[in-house]
């Protein structure tokens, strides 16, 4: 069908546009990407020249990673951090499994009993964590647990809890539950019931919740700076954060220890980036 | 399942959560509100002194001021940051080449540790090293003190949230046009709906309930900017640009004034509840819950 005069056809409507379309999303993604940038090209700066002419490109150096790679503890650093990480989120997740499994699939004598029990679990997303600053400092001094990786494994898995919580039960009352009436009518044990049946169909929910927990782990700073003193017990946001101390002036080192930081952490992240980007947006599309 | 509900396997499979959750997550709540009630501080004794530390946190300027930071900050954030990543997600929603590796990279800042986006911030806007005088220099303009002023770092503050924020709010926008049925679109297109008669009679009227959602998000984590302040300005000079969070920090572990630090924590929690119930009445309803 010809088209009508002096009306375009809608299709032809944008050769223009789109070129413009296309350069206003690449600006603002450089835009966004430019202090990442601008700390890597710092990295390679020397002090001196970061004062003086920062852009200068015929100065570049390797002796930062050099000096930082000697000062910085990396390996412990991650050491440490992986080591909090993988127990609170282990056991994070399997008490949240575990409570969530009994609040969707088994029958309490009295059913108010379970829904003020979930009630009570979520209720714990309405509570921002930094109101457990203190109080969770003073249970591990009284606990004589201060200090050590205890000191913060507890607390993160206290408030994983009601995150998992919602995300899992959510998922096991859509989910249903003939493979398991099935398994039972097998003489299936809880255990075996739990591991065998539940636990594989969960998977993509699991991953989520691992990676969200991780990543808040990776990137927790309040909780650390508070219950974990010595420095060989540091995360990888603890050290960071005394980077300022310890540098001082010498900002190029500065920016070597951050970029030698940051880049693992962007490398895993382009890895696993759609699951990432899936697991961290959960609270606002599922919550 | 009532065959594998003998109350001892219940209790086994509630017991752990619900111990770890009382100890650690209610207990500390309901320890911190007796605290606000005390005059702890220090090595010292706590006496109970009821509701005088809520009154002097009225007349606390410090307070205040950090109070006005947060809220000036919210306002900042969410009124640019809401259009802004809306605009972003269309943008996206576009041909472009490679837009899928665009978002990828605009959704980058949101893995950073906040801790590290703060010392990355503070090379950009240092009076110093920063790069935003070095490329203001050859422009004529003198150094600005972005952070070390009381006047502007609050303004830097919201502009270091907006852009840790705007990729994970793009992201969610995102994830929110592409549910939009399109049959709808095909529609409104089919009957002569010019590209903004669409955006503004179809797409923001069916997006309403994830634009809630994403504004009451970014109220949350406004609400929780802590470490920006500590990397960038330490929250001086003089307290001029703490946010709530960081004040209560500074009260409860550099001063050591217990009592008063717990009060703060009483604010954040209430401000904390209520925005959670505002969350959850707006997810009740939306077809994301």
């Amino acid at each position: 069908m010809p088209t009508p005069p002096g009306r375009r056809a809608p299709r032809r409507r944008g050769r223009r546009p789109a070129i413009i379309i296309s350069a206003a999303a690449y600006l603002i993604t450089f835009l966004v990407v430019l202090p990442i940038l601008w700390i890597t090209l710092l990295s390679f700066q020397q002090s001196d020249t970061i004062l003086s002419d920062p852009f200068a490109l015929d100065s570049l150096t390797l002796d930062n990673y050099r000096n930082a790679l000697e000062t910085l503890p990396l390996v412990r650093m991650y050491a440490n951090t992986i080591i909090i990480a993988v127990a609170s989120v282990t056991v994070g997740t399997a008490v949240s499994f575990m409570v969530s499994f009994a609040l969707t699939r088994m029958v309490f004598r009295r059913r108010r009993t379970q829904s003020f029990l979930r009630f009570y679990l979520l209720s714990g997303l309405a509570v921002p964590v930094y109101v457990l600053l203190f109080p969770v400092y003073r249970l591990d001094l009284a606990l004589g647990i201060y200090g050590t990786y205890l000191a913060v494994v507890i607390p993160y898995i206290a408030v994983s809890i009601p995150f998992n919580t919602l995300l899992l039960t959510g998922f096991l009352r859509d989910f249903p539950s003939e493979l398991e009436e099935a398994a039972i009518m097998d003489g299936a044990g809880l255990f075996r019931i739990c591991w065998s049946v539940v636990l594989p169909a969960m998977r993509p929910i699991l991953a989520t919740i691992v990676i969200f927990n991780v990543v808040y782990v990776f990137n927790e700073f309040p909780f650390v700076s508070i219950l974990i003193n010595d420095p060989d017990l540091a995360t990888v946001s603890l050290a960071v954060s005394r980077f300022q101390g310890q540098y001082t002036v010498d900002y190029g080192g500065m920016m070597a220890a951050a970029t030698l930081v940051l880049l693992p952490q962007l490398a895993i992240y382009a890895v696993f980036q759609r699951h990432v980007i899936a697991g961290l947006t959960a609270g606002a599309v599922k919550g | 399942m009532v065959w594998v509900s003998s109350p001892w396997k219940i209790a086994l499979m509630v017991f752990p959560a619900f111990i770890l959750f009382t100890a650690f997550f209610i207990y500390p709540v309901v320890y911190a509100g007796g605290y606000s009630l005390t005059d702890a501080a220090g090595f010292s004794g706590a006496e109970f002194v009821g509701l005088d530390n809520y009154l002097a946190l009225a007349e606390d300027s410090f307070f205040r001021r950090s109070v006005t930071n947060t809220l000036l900050i919210l306002v900042l954030s969410v009124t640019f940051l809401v259009p802004a990543s809306f605009g972003l997600a269309l943008l996206m929603q576009q041909r472009v080449r490679a837009a899928g590796a665009l978002r990828a990279l605009l959704f980058g800042p949101a893995i950073v540790a906040p801790i590290l986006v703060g010392l990355v911030w503070v090379f950009i806007l240092d009076p110093r090293v920063g790069l935003l005088n070095h490329l203001l220099e050859p422009l004529g303009v003198p150094p600005v003190q972005w952070i070390g002023s009381d006047s502007l770092a609050p303004y830097s503050i919201a502009v270091v949230f907006i852009w840790a924020s705007v990729g994970f709010a793009m992201t969610i926008f995102y994830a929110g046009l592409r549910l939009l049925p399109a049959e709808v679109m095909e529609a409104s297109s089919l009957d002569g709906a010019s590209g903004w008669q669409q955006l503004r009679y179809v797409t923001i009227p069916m997006m309403r309930e994830t634009i809630g959602i994403v504004s009451l998000l970014l109220i949350t984590n406004v609400f929780k900017i802590f470490e920006l302040v500590y990397m960038l300005t330490g929250g001086g000079p003089v307290h001029s640009s703490e946010t709530l969070v960081s004040y209560m920090y500074f009260v409860t572990f550099t001063d050591q004034r217990y009592g008063s630090g717990m009060t703060i924590a009483m604010v954040v929690f209430v401000i904390g509840a209520l925005t959670s119930l505002a969350y959850l009445a707006l997810s009740r309803r939306g077809r994301l819950a």
